[in-house]
């Protein structure tokens, strides 16, 4: 079944009209996610953008067809590990899935994710990545973009100031968790999410880690039906590269043989507006940089055989 | 047959009508449409369907006027037209 047809035939698990904003590319990978994975779901949404919009509910109603649950920012892997064993202990089988931002992830989450990817335990964790807490009015986070403007680390009329440290290879560390699934994904390249949702979904042990590069249209200022033309130049650029590990065999997914200038992605995008020639080339750098790892693990998980490599 | 609750449970399903947000309109010309499918999958809200003759149709009633459709339709047959300009 191509991805188109998976898309076009499941039934959409989340309500049809969610408050998120115009065009935002988070609901689109929330949607596409839970296509994927089907109705046998059981979904844990902090707070964050999607429990914000709707989707965990108002008063006595659900805002998605499956059942879910609205964990603390920090414990949701937690909360998970125990609904995966009440519901071995009743002889169930169902995905057990977190659907978190990046502050639930990488910032206050960390914890307990770190623990339940040690543990093993068997659950289906998906990051959404927006570079920072958005829903209360964008303050930095550990997986903010270096030079980017917050609400916590302003610019000043001359262009100086915004993030002075760059945002951590998330994806990597749980890498090296030596999980028997990491991947990451855009929601650019729908097909290419649609397979990793299905190999999450094939983990028989342990726990499985998806970290979806979501630009937020509000926050960042883009403007809505750029949304996934600027996505797109987030991997075309090599800024946010999409792989999938099993263990420490680490491959690329999409192939980026002519990157575009990260000066290009960088510079559609309204909170990076008053960097300068000097600090882009410095993003670059570190581009360049973080590429070249990920290059070195792609040759040793057997990656540059690949065709196009 | 007895249903067993595996979590919590709304009454009902909340749904916003987020069509009414909507400034722009979406308009898809069938004729110039290559049934690629790129609009349905790249719809945010899911507004997109497609037909028993593999034609595709967008829904207003959640659609809130974003355009990606139409700056991803690779052939260019979606136009965004100003909401109530008619």
């Amino acid at each position: 079944m191509t991805a188109l047809d998976t898309l076009a035939t499941r039934e959409d698990q989340i309500s049809p009209g969610i408050s998120a904003c115009v065009g935002c590319n988070v609901e689109l990978t929330l949607r596409t996610v839970l296509k994927v994975l089907g109705p046998n779901t059981i979904l844990a949404i902090p707070p964050g953008c999607m429990g914000g919009v709707g989707v965990v509910g108002w008063d006595k109603m659900s805002g998605a067809k499956v059942p879910v649950f609205f964990p603390l920012l920090d414990n949701s892997a937690s909360m998970l590990a125990g609904i995966r064993l009440g519901l071995k202990a009743r002889g169930r089988e169902a995905n057990v899935v977190a659907f978190a931002g990046d502050g639930a992830t990488v910032d206050a989450g960390f914890q307990a994710l770190s623990g339940a990817a040690e543990r093993g335990d068997k659950i289906i964790y998906i990051c959404y990545d927006n570079e920072g807490y958005m829903n209360t009015g964008y303050q930095r986070s550990s997986s903010t973009s270096k030079g980017s403007w917050t609400s916590t680390t302003p610019v000043s009329k001359e262009g100086s100031g915004g993030k002075p440290q760059h945002r951590k290879d998330f994806p990597l560390i749980m890498a090296m968790h030596d999980l028997p699934y990491v991947a990451t994904a855009s929601p650019a390249y729908i097909p290419d999410l649609v397979k990793k949702v299905e190999r999450a979904m094939e983990v028989k042990e342990g726990l499985a880690y998806i970290h979806i590069y979501n630009p937020c249209l509000t926050g960042w200022g883009i403007k809505s039906d750029d949304s996934i033309a600027i996505s797109r130049l987030s991997v075309q650029s090599r800024f946010f590269p999409l792989w999938e590990a099993h263990g420490r065999r680490l491959q690329f997914t999409v192939r980026v043989p002519k990157p575009v200038p990260v000066a290009d992605y960088v510079r559609r995008i309204g909170k990076f507006r008053h960097l300068d020639e000097a600090r882009i080339a410095e993003l670059q750098a570190i581009t360049d940089e973080r590429y070249s790892f990920l290059e070195a693990m792609d040759r040793m998980g057997g990656g540059a055989n690949a065709p196009g490599a | 047959m007895s249903k067993e609750y595996i979590g919590p449970v709304g009454e009902g399903l909340y749904a916003v009508r987020t069509g009414d947000w909507r400034t722009r309109r979406p308009l898809m010309d069938q004729k110039t449409c290559r049934r690629c499918g790129i609009c349905l999958m790249y719809c945010p809200v899911n507004a997109i369907s497609r037909g028993a003759d593999e034609a595709y149709s967008i829904g207003l009633e959640y659609c809130k006027g974003c355009g990606v459709c139409a700056a991803e339709c690779p052939a260019k047959a979606i136009a965004m037209e100003k909401e109530g300009a008619k």
